[in-house]
């Protein structure tokens, strides 16, 4: 270690690795628990589906379910359902990016999103002027199940074409309480923002998103059931999956199911993960080697003065273990900069850095660096005194 | 070898060879040599005649392919682990070219020749920096120090943990007449003050002179200088 400027950038060659592990783990793990964290938000027990959806739901928009399956659930079993919540959910690009949006009536959008208040701006549609219209235009003159008219929509009171978004996002895109923004081939005012942390980044009315994106404003996407106080979810949601003879899952397994369904996604970054520190450690290897390579002398002359097989080793593992803890200082220090430069420049994306994975990532670095270490060290052991002292 | 108990260092019919097939090269030829304790010896004979390769021999640096070398009472086994050993507690080396590690300041040189024989430096270092006359270049690293100083700190490291017998490959080589005599003046202290037992290789009989005894090595044994 007295080569200071090589130890550094050796350390520094560690660090990248662990950096590398640390980020693409957290960006990964914080992004989809950012996801799963906003789902669980939601003042909910059960979502009901279509039935075979299965893990699918996570990432389903559009039409899914009749929303006449709510009138018999609640005719049926009303006396463990407190409410049910409609939603359709509709991709929608803001920011640069698409957001699931979600279509729900604004008086549930409080229950949906358990009280919350908008830090700025009013509700979409505060009178569901534009649903009684599109519910007067389409179903009073068509039949409960028939095509979506084409309506014109510049007849229609304005509060339609609106949108509360979160935080995050205003700030991702600029937004504003008033400015108009265009998307889906129609201009949306952006009327709210909420805190972050909400069911989607993006919410719209209901009946607004079934017209233009459904087939019929009688469709959902799937919907949120909050059970009344005491109510086990197991056989509440067996009960009603057996009414409705669709898919019934409690709100907690939504993590679960958005893991599952981005499986690949973590495999594929394990891959990376496992390469990246096969790298390092060969990294580590090959700079051990050099350092025994070069230092032969040394090495003979401590051999000479009495130096055993195991002080060697020792002395090998030492520097690899100096050299590894640096890198992982380093290395945790450069994934907090990595985290925040993504976080700057990409402010939907969320990385998460634990202290489970720091861990994680220590203990993976101190095993490599001492499998790392072995061959280097059996070669400094090897040194032959006598070949390398005679060289005066 | 009469009066065995009165030898420090002995080696009997010492074979040593390097390379293999045709192309080996026997250097040692049934050397015998025996070293009194208290003894200053110096080992003369021209280049190539196996003087570096008996000390290597003596040092157990290198092992013999025959022969059998005794140091105290001990007869040097093969073993990897009792040869460390007897190299760690009773030899000290000094080389002609010094051999301090470069990236330790002399004071560490000294202190980890003492560490990796399991030996607390304390104040150890110090004394014998001060006693050697290099107590100035104790934080200095070897390419900061003169010819002369880094020499000195190489005895230092040597004698450091009073071995039984201290062994030196031309230690004057890469130095100036003065310097050498200087530091044969040094050696010379530690044998007549302290006892310790030297064997020297040198070419120069002038400084073979600060020796008890001088023996002359031709192609691979000693032989009678007249």
């Amino acid at each position: 270690m007295h080569h200071k400027l090589a130890s550094v950038l050796n350390a520094l060659g560690i660090g990248v690795g662990i950096c590398m592990l640390l980020t693409l783990s957290g960006l990964a793990r914080g992004t989809l628990f950012e996801i799963s964290d906003r789902a669980e938000s939601a003042d909910a027990d059960l979502i009901v589906c279509p039935s075979g959806w299965g893990n699918g739901l996570v990432t389903r928009s559009g039409v899914g379910l009749w929303e006449k399956y709510a009138e018999k659930i609640n005719e049926k079993h009303g006396n463990i359902v407190e409410r049910i919540v409609p939603v359709f959910i509709w991709p929608l690009k803001l920011a640069g990016q698409d957001q699931q949006a979600t279509g729900v009536s604004p008086e549930m959008w409080y229950t949906l999103t358990g009280g919350r208040k908008l830090s700025e701006g009013r509700m979409f549609d505060p009178n569901n002027k534009f649903a009684k219209w599109l519910e007067k235009e389409l179903l009073t003159e068509a039949p409960e199940d028939g095509p979506v008219e084409d309506l014109d929509l510049t007849e229609a009171p304005h509060d339609g074409l609106e949108l509360v978004i979160d935080s995050r996002l205003a700030g991702a895109g600029n937004y504003h309480v008033g400015q108009k923004v265009v998307s889906a081939n129609h201009e949306w005012t952006i009327v709210g923002i909420v805190p972050a942390g909400v069911f989607t980044r993006v919410f719209m009315p209901r009946r607004t998103a079934q017209y233009i994106f459904g087939d019929s404003i009688l469709q959902c996407t799937f919907m949120f059931i909050k059970l009344k106080g005491g109510c086990d979810i197991g056989p509440a949601a067996a009960a009603i999956k057996k009414t409705t003879g669709q898919d019934v899952v409690p709100l907690t397994a939504y993590r679960g199911m958005l893991q599952a369904k981005f499986d690949i996604l973590f495999g594929i970054i394990n891959v990376i993960n496992a390469v990246a520190l096969s790298i390092t450690f060969l990294f580590i290897m090959i700079t051990l080697h050099t350092m025994v390579l070069q230092r032969n002398r040394d090495i003979a002359i401590l051999k000479a003065s009495g130096a055993s097989n195991w002080c060697i080793t020792r002395q090998v593992m030492v520097e690899a273990a100096l050299l590894t803890l640096g890198g992982m200082v380093l290395g945790v220090g450069l994934s907090f900069v990595a985290g925040w430069i993504i976080h700057t420049l990409m402010p939907l994306y969320t990385v998460e850095i634990t202290w489970q994975w720091i861990a994680i990532a220590f203990g993976a670095a101190s095993a490599g660096a001492t499998l790392s270490s072995i061959y280097p060290a059996w070669r400094a052991t090897r040194v032959d005194m006598a070949e390398v002292l005679a060289q005066d | 070898m009469d009066g065995d108990n009165e030898y420090i260092l002995t080696a009997e019919a010492l074979h040593k060879s390097y390379g293999r097939g045709p192309g080996r090269v026997e250097v040692l030829h049934g050397l015998d040599l025996a070293v009194r304790k208290g003894e200053f010896l110096a080992v003369m004979g021209p280049s190539g005649c196996g003087k570096s390769t008996l000390l290597h021999v003596l040092g157990l640096i290198t092992a013999q392919d025959s022969g059998r070398v005794t140091i105290g009472s001990r007869v040097v086994p093969n073993g990897n682990r009792i040869r460390t050993e007897l190299r760690r507690t009773m030899i000290g080396l000094v080389f002609q070219r010094f051999n301090l590690i470069s990236v330790l300041s002399a004071e560490e040189n000294v202190d980890t020749s003492l560490r990796v024989r399991g030996i607390r430096p304390d104040g150890r270092t110090g004394e014998l920096l001060e006693s050697l006359g290099v107590s100035h270049v104790a934080k200095r690293k070897p390419g900061e120090m003169s010819i002369g100083e880094q020499q000195r700190v190489a005895v230092a490291r040597a004698i450091a943990h009073r071995p039984k017998v201290l062994l030196a490959d031309e230690p004057t080589g890469s130095l100036d007449s003065t310097s050498g005599r200087a530091l044969l003046e040094i050696m010379q202290h530690a044998n007549r003050d302290d006892g310790q037992t030297i064997v020297m290789i040198t070419h120069s009989e002038e400084l073979a002179g600060f020796a008890d005894r001088t023996v002359y090595m031709q192609d691979g044994i000693l032989v009678d200088h007249n």
